[in-house]
């Protein structure tokens, strides 16, 4: 469905991907997961065709998605649905119409039948009595279920998550993970999920890609990469504090740095 | 001397770059303005009236006020340099041009780029740092279209209207003052300004006031769309905004004033 070839991208002098390949299968759930700042969200925004890779092909079908021309990039869009990390709805718009609006710009329904849309996507997410509200006016959490209904409002093929359980506490982080799963398993929704959030993606994921600087480290099962004899990888599952991935993100020995300034 | 020339060669280039932009997101407003015009059902989405609404109503109490006092401040000042010579005849005529063909433009689009330009750019900037642009694009909804047009559109039958009611407001109350205080009797003064003022100089106003409204709206949007990073760079784009456009605003009108008169 999704693949990713030799994807390269660097800021200034920091690379923050050096030559990343992977493929996410259709209709099925596949996690991304690396340490903070380790290129994730630039990932993600390449998958989308936000953000041009220096090099490296993304294959969405058989289309490459740096090479489409921008028409042919909003078709594709059309195509998929974007949870983005803190919501990013329009502040201005109400929680319907901020659902309705993908809704009525690239269909030609009319209002009565929009509405009606827009209430079955609240109700997805179990939100249906709130569209009359302004995005300001719910929770953290709430906000992230509004802004899936919206990413789901034109029945995308795939959808994209950035980080759908950071901040949240853990019953509403548990009720996004489930409608992760039931978007997939109901709906036959391919979900790409990119996070830091171990468990959720060990108890839901087809498939568990692990990022380390810039390279796919491993790749696999949940149980395969559970079992893995990597180091890395068993630091990175169970998040402990002391292995081979150090805390210290500086390059320049500390002794050094207080001696000669 | 090496780090100066540098450094003014580095300024030189970033000012064509934003040049370009600036070009560049102008083409594309205009495309996507014919684009919504000729779309029955887009353009009612836009909401293009709130625009106008917001831009021009809710500024009127402010543009007014300065107009008018401003209005009386060229009359005092024309008046103090005429005592000498004994011809007050002459303010009405000169207070009635010097408004129409350049203090109303000027100042109107000034108050604009702070009041409106500066929450084009703030609004903008906040909805490019929470990703909001970013989630219009993946719905491949053009950003352009959905916020820089209305703005655009709504600016362009704004400003010239506030331009000409401003105009109209400064000669009033010149001629408040003029006729009270200055002892020009009210038909004569409305008789002087009646002739001195030519519709070139209403023309000319509204030209000004139209390239201005392109400068403001699109500043104002560049700046936001352009923005980076978090809420101090909202805040560094805002100020810049204000002060490109002003800077902007009263070159343009120095040329055109040279152009139209000179």
């Amino acid at each position: 469905m999704i693949r990713a070839s030799d994807i390269r991208k660097t800021y200034g002098n920091r690379t923050v991907l050096d030559g990343v390949t992977f493929e996410a299968d259709r209709k099925k759930i596949t996690y991304i997961f690396g340490t903070s700042g380790g290129g994730k969200s630039t990932l993600l925004k390449i998958l989308i065709g936000a953000l041009k890779p220096d090099a490296g092909e993304v294959y969405f079908g058989d289309r490459d998605i740096a090479k489409l021309r921008a028409e042919e990039l909003d078709e594709f869009r059309k195509k998929i649905g974007m949870l983005f990390q803190h919501g990013a709805l329009l502040n201005s718009l109400s929680v319907g119409e901020n659902i309705a609006l993908p809704i009525r710009e690239h269909t030609v329904l009319e209002d009565a039948i929009i509405k009606i849309m827009v209430k079955m996507k609240l109700e997805l997410v179990g939100l249906r009595d709130f569209e009359d509200l302004l995005p300001v006016q719910l929770s953290g959490g709430m906000q992230k279920r509004v802004a899936l209904a919206r990413a789901l409002a034109l029945d995308p093929e795939v959808v994209f998550f950035d980080e759908p359980t950071s901040g949240l506490d853990p019953i509403v982080a548990s009720v996004i993970t489930k409608l992760i799963a039931d978007l997939n398993r109901l709906l036959g929704i391919t979900c790409i999920v990119v996070t830091h959030a171990v468990e959720e993606a060990m108890r839901i994921a087809d498939k568990i890609i692990i990022l380390y600087r810039g390279k796919v480290l491993a790749e696999g099962t949940p149980q395969q990469i559970r079992e893995s004899k990597n180091p890395l990888v068993q630091q990175f599952i169970t998040g402990n504090p002391d292995g081979p991935i150090s805390f210290h993100a500086s390059s320049k020995d500390f002794r050094e740095d207080l001696l000669l300034g | 001397m090496k780090k100066t020339v540098g450094y003014l060669g580095r300024t030189f280039i970033t000012f064509l770059q934003t040049l370009s932009s600036l070009y560049y997101l102008f083409r594309e407003t205009v495309a996507q303005t014919i684009v919504l015009l000729t779309d029955s059902k887009k353009r009612k989405q836009a909401r293009i009236w709130s625009q106008v609404d917001e831009i021009g109503t809710h500024s009127l109490p402010l543009v007014l006020t300065v107009a008018a006092l401003l209005g009386i401040a060229i009359t005092v000042l024309i008046s103090f340099q005429l005592k000498g010579v004994g011809s007050f005849s002459y303010i009405p005529g000169f207070v009635a041009v010097a408004v129409f063909r350049e203090i109303g433009p000027l100042i109107t689009a000034l108050i604009i780029a702070g009041r409106v330009g500066a929450a084009f750019t703030a609004r903008i900037g906040t909805m490019k740092v929470t990703e909001e642009i970013l989630a219009l694009e993946t719905m491949a909804i053009n950003p352009v279209r959905f916020l820089v047009v209305q703005r655009f559109i709504g600016m362009m039958v704004a400003l010239p209207a506030l331009t000409i009611l401003a105009g109209f407001t400064a000669v009033s109350s010149g001629f408040l003052f003029g006729s009270t205080r200055l002892g020009i009797g009210p038909d004569a003064y409305l008789r002087e300004t009646v002739e001195a003022l030519q519709l070139t100089d209403i023309y000319s106003g509204i030209v000004k006031a139209a390239v201005f409204a392109v400068v403001i709206v699109m500043i104002g949007c560049y700046r936001g769309l352009v923005v980076e990073g978090g809420a101090e760079e909202v805040g560094k784009a805002t100020m810049l905004s204000v002060v490109s456009s002003s800077l902007a605003i009263i070159t343009l009108d120095t040329l055109m004033t040279a152009a139209f008169y000179g």
